[in-house]
């Protein structure tokens, strides 16, 4: 395409920059009924799956409309969404922080149009375009990561993983009938941008082989104490190496020190550790970030290893499954995955659930790996373990 | 990689434009990466800055934090942008010949 200029002038980049202006005020966004009542909500009510109504002391309504969003979209899909909120909302709508979409309108008449209107539209291939549903004790969105769509560190794709994960739970997305409310989210390298380490269930992508060393362009492109450094198990040290017959500076790895983690290759780009083989997925539940009841938690893993089995991960979707059944029926009401396990013991969990406990899932990180052994006669007989 | 000529020089750079490596450097890169940075006028301030960060590499390894650069040079953040627009890491380290910066950036 011929190059069409914006009136940046590349010979005098600072000539009329603008610069620290910060997003655009809130304010100048928000639907006039909740400009109107902000901050004199007296309740709100989930009508129906998706449906959501906040009532002011005023008397005013605030019909909300939650939609799936597959949070990657185009600009063509947002134009939809603004054609959306143009016939329907006044213009008005907002993204929630599980990238879900929800549309708002201040009166009941107008929620059924739009909910027929929202749910009538489709892909080419057959999907929803906007499923109504995420509300309440069902599961919502997944939040997730880049992947082999943008990152370089990934162990395993996110789009990929999340559309099969969610094809998988869309009975829940779009009903309320679990315990409590499920967060399932997805990193694709343990530097776990996101949620993982803090949701019910967790897919987190892991490698199983240490990197490889270029040591014609280690000294080159990386700060060799900084690749040092990067690593938790001190596994690296730095070394002289002879390439093509000359010494060059570069590093060493202690394989058997190595937890295949990649951060050094975050700090250093000649040090690349994905693997088609040796890739693949952990999973971890059993997290949460409120307060209600139960104090926040982190998530546990607890599938050591799952290949990527591109384009529909089968047996990562079969094990969530699996464990999301076996919470629905056996947790108490507003029990969420972390309390339940918990409740029952992790090694009851293991039986119900049927996952394999495994030598991988014992934690041998540091000093604080002895508090998460069992320093107590207190546990239950299970066949989980043999 | 990528070659480029500047002042009858070749130097072999990444897509970004950081040169290949820290014995490359020369005179002639200043310049030309003067070129490319959105510099007007080279002073006595960017060579005291390119000079603080090369001889910070070959004692140590690495780049120096930008604490340790203000520091050292005596310049606040705000003045070591008005020497390079583009910043300490993109803007002067790509000009004193230190490797790319990595991580999350």
């Amino acid at each position: 395409m011929a190059f069409i200029s914006s009136g940046y002038n590349p010979d005098k980049p600072m000539v009329n920059r603008i610069t620290d202006i910060g997003p655009k005020y809130y304010e100048e966004f928000y639907p006039p009924v909740i400009k109107k009542n902000k901050g004199k909500w007296l309740y709100h009510e989930i009508l129906e799956p998706g449906i959501c109504v906040h009532v002011a002391e005023s008397g005013d309504e605030l019909y909300v409309l939650r939609v799936g969003g597959c949070r990657i979209m185009s600009v063509s899909h947002i134009r939809e969404i603004n054609e959306i909120a143009d016939k329907h909302c006044d213009g008005y709508l907002r993204f929630t922080t599980r990238n879900n979409i929800e549309f708002m309108v201040d009166s009941k008449d107008k929620v059924e149009p739009l909910k027929n209107d929202l749910l009538s539209r489709k892909q080419p291939g057959g999907c929803y375009k906007f499923p109504l549903g995420g509300t309440g004790a069902g599961i919502t969105n997944i939040v997730h990561t880049q992947g082999w769509i943008h990152c370089h560190t990934p162990a395993t794709d996110a789009s990929g993983t999340v559309k099969a994960t969610m094809d998988v739970l869309f009975d829940q997305f779009t009903d309320m009938k679990l315990p409590a409310k499920l967060r399932v989210s997805m990193a694709c390298c343990l530097n776990m941008c996101g949620a993982v380490h803090c949701s019910d269930i967790a897919i987190l992508g892991y490698h199983r082989k240490p990197p490889m060393l270029d040591h014609e362009y280690l000294d080159k492109m990386c700060e060799i104490p900084l690749a040092v450094a990067a690593c938790p198990t001190a596994a690296i040290k730095p070394a002289k190496v002879e390439v093509n017959g000359q010494q060059v500076k570069s590093v060493s790895v202690k394989a058997e020190r190595c937890m295949f983690c990649g951060n050094c290759y975050t700090m250093c780009p000649s040090m690349p550790l994905a693997d088609t083989e040796g890739d693949g997925i952990v999973l971890m539940a059993g997290g949460k970030i409120s307060n209600r009841i139960s104090a926040p938690k982190f998530s546990k893993v607890v599938v050591a290893f799952i290949e990527n089995e591109m384009p529909r991960w089968p047996t990562m979707t079969k094990a969530i499954k699996k464990m999301v059944d076996t919470y629905a029926g056996d947790a108490n009401k507003y029990e969420r995955f972390g309390d339940w396990a918990e409740r029952i013991g992790w090694e009851k969990f293991y039986e119900k659930t049927g996952l394999e406990f495994t030598h991988h899932l014992i934690d041998d990180f540091r000093d604080p790996a002895y508090y998460t052994w069992r320093q107590t006669t207190n546990f239950k007989f299970t066949n989980a373990i043999k | 990689m990528e070659t480029v000529e500047f002042g009858g020089k070749t130097f072999s750079v990444d897509e970004d434009g950081f040169i290949d490596s820290f014995d490359n450097w020369c005179p002639e890169w200043v310049q030309y990466v003067k070129s490319v940075e959105g510099i007007d006028e080279l002073n006595d301030e960017h060579s005291k800055l390119v000079d603080v960060l090369r001889d910070y590499y070959e004692k140590n390894g690495i780049a120096p934090m930008v604490r340790v650069l203000s520091k050292v040079t005596g310049f606040k953040l705000k003045h070591i942008y008005e020497l390079f627009p583009s910043g300490p890491g993109k803007g002067a380290c790509k000009m004193a010949g230190l490797p790319k910066p990595t991580g999350c950036v």
